[in-house]
């Protein structure tokens, strides 16, 4: 597996070149700014560009936008952003040019070493990881006559575990029930919230997403 | 005449003073009907703010006096202002209202105070009194000189009319038996018409004048007091700025000091004790690692909180809309967040707004005891309104070194207000009103 990283720290940058080559993934080429990015993407055609959010020259918003940028280069290409904020706008930016192979991460997830390799691989293979944190964010901004009131304390846990791309073994071993009790529950929070139940994990998530990122808007 | 200020037509101080020009201009016959009924308003004015205040002042004895008295102001403003339009009708003298702006808000008491404070108000009243007297002058004069030359310009028409007719004025008496024999006298009367209009205009420039002096804006004067207060004013918000920011940088300091750095202190302990245990007990470093693992983990987040507290990067990239909605997400009550503004306003209004909202939710987490909360922020006119209800215990005051204080005095650098009314047993309403300019 090969990747490519957009980082400003050298720090950061040659942190995650170890780690990853601890795990037996290769990083063909590192940049330090936004706008180097495309270029080095169309060039390697990496298996993952993993991106820092805020880089020169702007220091704002740079590495998502460099990241959308490049997806449009070469459409398809997985993506993880690492941020040291999480944002839900940002992961709705993300999201908005579709699902799959992507990633919106705090950057401090790293040093859980494992469970980022782990999220490394599932982008790569087109899966979709967001980060708990953002999904907090948008199930915690609940507005009057909000269908999520409906959705009991357990389905909400569900909904929290399904946007942020985990897949339902991995649902039904977080919280410890049956792979056919999660079954149930998606299906009840789909028709609760009036979404068409959708097959495949990026689809699913794309779903649960664009729904709380855009119902107050 | 440089007093006078100019409206579309001209006014009587300005054009020619050729006797045809000024027969034939509208403001010679707008002016002559005000000087001629001035009498009438200034005995108005006169009797009404006499027994107005006579009435309301005796009254005051027991409490109906004082809203008399006031009613009485309001309607010595009103009558001024009527006053200015009719100059300015009259004379062509556009006269501004030279009132000192009202503060903002439904309460009634500061617009009061401020009018009673305000030098226009009793300029206002003197010009009103003066009129009386002044008016019985120009009353008199316009009408004995209207009448004499209307009677002599028109007497072979009164005299056709109504048959032989005498005039006397003074000692000398002649008689009009035919309209051929009241012709010379038409011709005095034609002479008297040039002199009453020379005389008409000049009363209506002093009255101009003396309206424009009284009622207008008083230029150098107005211009002084105008630069004090407002020197006054930034120098009091400058002190409350550098206050503001010495508070804020102290808050960091002491946050770093108390957060982090101590979790850092004792992740380094552990990782030394663990480096000492490797050997002889690698179990027990295991533990230590982990431990310090954890300790690096809460210090990151504790400095990302520190960070976005000092300044969150959203805010600048997107602006107060996402940037509010992150903060309502992250709020342990629900939030409703609604941001309508046309676009994006200055930095420093972002900024502070978005510090006005935190602030509040910290303290509705903290204190309020509310289930539920509203954010709005809107542009009425020429200011960025920023609101945070709460339906909780209420009761909350500004401390003079607590956060909506130094929220208050932040304002305050950018010339905005912040008003907090919080009755006990709630709601809450925090509203920041924050001038902006786009």
């Amino acid at each position: 597996m090969r990747v490519v990283i957009a980082e400003d720290s050298v720090l950061l940058r040659e942190g995650l070149v170890r780690l990853l080559d601890d795990a037996g993934i290769e990083t063909v080429a590192t940049v330090g700014d936004g706008p180097g990015l495309p270029p080095v993407v169309a060039e390697h055609r990496p298996d993952l560009a993993i991106v820092d959010v805020r880089m020169p020259p702007s220091f704002t918003d740079e590495g998502l936008r460099a990241a959308l940028a490049a997806r449009e280069r070469v459409p398809g290409t997985p993506i993880l952003v690492l941020s040291q904020y999480v944002e839900e706008r940002y992961a709705t930016d993300l999201i908005g040019g579709g699902a799959e192979g992507v990633g919106y991460l705090l950057k401090e997830r790293v040093s859980e070493v494992g469970e980022f390799i782990d999220a490394v691989r599932r982008i790569a293979a087109g899966g979709t990881v967001i980060d708990p944190e953002v999904i907090g964010q948008l199930l915690g901004r609940r507005r009057t006559g909000d269908p999520l009131e409906a959705l009991t304390p357990r389905e909400r846990e569900v909904l929290a575990l399904m946007a942020e791309g985990r897949s339902n073994g991995a649902i039904a071993a977080h919280l410890v029930v049956t792979e056919g009790a999660v079954e149930k529950h998606i299906s009840n929070i789909f028709a609760k919230l009036g979404l068409q139940p959708a097959q495949g994990g990026h689809r699913r998530v794309m779903a649960v997403l664009t729904y709380l990122g855009h119902r107050d808007r | 005449m440089s007093a006078l200020s100019i409206t579309r037509r001209g006014t009587v101080a300005t054009g020619a003073w050729r006797p045809a020009r000024m027969l034939g201009s509208s403001l010679t016959w707008t002016s002559a009907v005000y000087l001629g009924l001035s009498f009438f308003f200034g005995l108005a004015y006169f009797i009404g703010l006499v027994v107005g205040i006579a009435v309301s002042g005796a009254l005051t004895i027991i409490w109906i006096g004082f809203p008399l008295l006031v009613l009485m102001m309001l309607a010595w403003r009103a009558a001024a202002m009527m006053e200015r339009r009719l100059v300015g009708l009259a004379f062509g003298v556009r006269i501004r209202d030279p009132y000192r702006p009202l503060p903002k808000g439904a309460n009634p008491f500061p617009k009061l105070k401020a009018m009673v404070f305000d030098p226009a108000t009793w300029k206002d009243l003197i010009y009103l009194a003066l009129r009386f007297p002044i008016g019985l002058v120009e009353f008199l004069a316009s009408v004995l000189m209207w009448a004499l030359t209307g009677t002599l310009l028109f007497l072979p028409l009164i005299v056709a009319i109504g048959g032989g007719t005498e005039v006397n004025v003074g000692v000398v008496s002649y008689w009009a038996g035919n309209p051929l024999q009241a012709l010379p006298m038409s011709v005095i009367g034609a002479a008297l018409l040039v002199g009453a209009v020379y005389v008409t205009r000049t009363m209506a420039i002093a009255h101009a004048l003396y309206a424009t002096f009284l009622l207008g804006p008083n230029a150098s004067q107005a211009e002084n007091r105008e630069l004090r207060a407002k020197t006054e004013h930034l120098r009091a918000s400058r002190a409350r700025g550098v206050d503001a920011v010495e508070f804020e940088r102290r808050r960091i300091e002491r946050d770093l000091h108390d957060g982090a750095q101590q979790r850092l202190l004792a992740v380094a302990m552990d990782i030394g004790r663990a480096r000492a245990k490797l050997d002889n007990d690698p179990e027990g470093a295991r533990d230590l690692i982990e431990q310090a693992h954890a300790g690096t983990r809460e210090a990151i987040q504790e400095l990302r909180d520190l960070a976005r507290g000092i300044y969150p990067a959203i805010l600048t990239d997107r602006g107060l809309d996402p940037a509010l909605s992150g903060l309502a997400g992250r709020a342990p009550v629900p939030v409703e967040v609604t941001v309508d503004l046309p676009e994006r306003p200055p930095a420093a209004v972002e900024s502070i707004a978005y510090f006005i909202v935190a602030e509040s939710l910290a303290n509705i987490a903290k204190y309020a005891e509310a289930t539920r909360a509203t954010v709005r922020v809107a542009r009425e006119d020429s200011w960025v309104v920023v609101e945070i209800i709460d339906d909780g215990v209420g009761g909350a005051v500004v401390r003079p070194d607590g956060g909506l204080a130094g929220l208050a005095d932040r304002a305050a650098t950018i010339d905005g207000m912040v008003i907090v009314d919080s009755p006990p047993g709630g709601p809450t309403i925090v509203r920041a009103d924050l001038p902006c300019s786009w």
